[in-house]
């Protein structure tokens, strides 16, 4: 067990945060979206940086990935991308209540991850009595090809990161994707003190 | 004090500012936007945002700030999607090209007592970015570019027009497609080259490479294959229509003179034909089997086009 590993309790009570802020992210989206927004349980684990790249791409096949990072108190941050698979793209703009024509399918996605990443990290940091400040929404690229390249070319300065992915169905709109949030390694640890602090008034 | 302090320093941002409330007026904006709108404040305050700057689109508009208000999120648009929301001028109106100022936009609910009743929008001038982006982005192109083409000719290149034919190959396979190959070699070239000069030389081959290429159809696609040996990959073709092409081409080239220096250069090209066969597995079997044909042409005394033998001829060769 590494000082990045979180312990049976630690998991426990982030699992459970993270599904309290699920159902109220799934609850607001709806309204917004006017179409039920389905969360489905997330997975937590660890991700080397060596294999992130094999994790992402066994995880989906992926053709666009929009970046977002995250920070708030306490050394809380990370990065958020979301990824989309190409039959998602059709019906986006009806979604999101504009016209077709009035943005490109670009346009809608980074649009939609925002609203996705942000809506469910306010409720989490709500939770955590925290407050998240985003960076505006990057799309790293339009196509698998590209992605893979540009993740091969960094140079990762973390070895660990925690990473929770959760997958949402719009299925009224028969669409999918895929959020990962990725939590470098001294932000694990200030989540681990938060949990800790909770765990001990709980 | 404090608030004198904010003021201060909010007008000395080089961020654009401006507040809204949900009915979308105007409540307040700071001396960057003032200054790049080119507007007196009690023109604007208190106005709608439409009235202010009728170049929004008002759709998109309303419904960005509704999420923003519903969902107690900020939202972004950024420069790469939309180059601007507001005709603003910038601050390098000299060394670039861009008429208005690009922008990166942030949109941030205003949240008092839970509840949000204005949104703040922070507009960030990307101008230099956005320059410097398209300067690389068009330098990327030139270098593909740059990568695929034959410098003196303006042909593909020998790996560029492999690699095209290898694709070619493979989808007339997978398919069951048609696919033909015309090689062409300028007759005598090494005496037009003694005769000339290698400068004469270079001019007959640009000006060869400009006649063929003027002769071809979209989806064609036409190489410099070795020194002042040419190629045609000729896509859902089959050897009549090949031949036609290869005919057209040798003719052309013939009839012209290429001038150089006050002289006249006339030169003919000898041509080989093939298409894709059944036998065929890899797209070098066109290739050989159009140089074949290449070659006959030439032994048979030049300026002429040669087909590749069919199928039944190997297999007599074969027998």
């Amino acid at each position: 067990m590494n000082a990045f590993d979180l312990t049976e309790d630690q998991q426990d009570c982030l699992q459970e945060l993270i599904n309290v802020a699920m159902g109220q992210a799934s609850d607001q989206l709806a309204r917004y979206l006017d179409t039920f927004v389905y969360l489905k349980v997330p997975k937590i684990e660890q991700v080397k940086s060596e294999q992130l790249l094999v994790t992402l791409n066994q995880d989906l096949k992926a053709t666009a990935v929009v970046s977002q990072g995250f920070f708030g108190y306490e050394g809380i941050r990370g990065e958020a991308l979301l990824m989309y698979q190409p039959q998602d793209s059709n019906r986006l703009a009806d979604l999101l209540g504009y016209e077709a024509d009035e943005l490109t399918f670009d346009e809608q996605i980074i649009d939609l991850s925002s609203i996705l990443t942000t809506t469910f990290l306010n409720v989490f940091a709500s939770q955590i009595d925290n407050q998240m400040s985003y960076s505006a929404p990057r799309l790293l690229s339009p196509n698998l090809g590209a992605v893979t390249q540009h993740l091969q070319q960094q140079a990762f300065n973390w070895d660990l990161a925690l990473k929770v992915r959760i997958s949402y169905q719009v299925t009224d709109y028969s669409f999918n994707c895929d959020m990962v949030l990725l939590i470098p390694e001294q932000a694990i640890i200030n989540i681990k003190t938060v949990i800790d602090r909770i765990l001990e008034e709980f | 004090m404090l608030d004198a302090l904010y003021h201060n320093i909010t007008n000395r941002l080089n961020t654009g500012i401006l507040i809204l409330d949900s009915d979308f007026n105007i409540v307040m904006w700071n001396r960057f936007l003032e200054v790049h709108a080119n507007k007196k404040d009690n023109n604007v305050i208190g106005k709608s945002i439409f009235t202010v700057f009728p170049e929004l689109p008002k759709k998109w508009f309303e419904r960005k700030l509704s999420s923003v208000i519903q969902l107690k999120n900020q939202s972004f648009c950024g420069w790469e999607q939309r180059h601007h929301l507001f005709e603003l001028s910038h601050s390098r109106p000299i060394t670039t090209d861009s008429h208005f100022m690009a922008q990166n936009c942030t949109f941030l609910p205003v949240e008092v007592e839970g509840e949000v009743k204005h949104v703040c929008l922070l507009i960030e001038d990307v101008t230099d970015v956005c320059h410097y982006q398209t300067q690389l982005n068009k330098a990327l192109e030139d270098l593909a570019l740059s990568n695929r083409i034959d410098g003196l000719t303006q042909a593909f290149n020998r790996k560029h027009w492999e690699e095209c034919l290898a694709s070619e190959f493979s989808r007339a396979r997978r398919y069951n497609y048609d696919l033909a190959l015309v090689m062409l070699d300028l007759d005598q070239f090494k005496l037009l080259n003694d005769t000339f000069g290698h400068q004469g030389g270079d001019k007959v081959l640009i000006d060869t490479a400009k006649s063929v290429n003027d002769l071809l159809r979209m989806g064609d696609m036409f190489g410099r294959y070795g020194g002042e040996e040419f190629a045609v990959i000729l896509p859902n073709t089959d050897l009549v229509g090949a031949e036609e092409v290869a005919e057209r081409i040798r003719q052309t080239i013939a009839s012209n003179t290429v001038d150089y220096q006050g002289r006249s250069i006339n030169v003919t090209v000898s041509i080989g034909v093939a298409v894709i066969e059944a036998e065929d597995t890899r797209y070098e079997d066109l290739i050989s089997n159009a140089d074949i044909a290449l070659y006959e042409a030439k032994s048979n005394g030049r300026n002429r086009v040669c087909l590749a033998k069919q199928c039944p001829t190997k297999e007599t060769i074969v027998a």
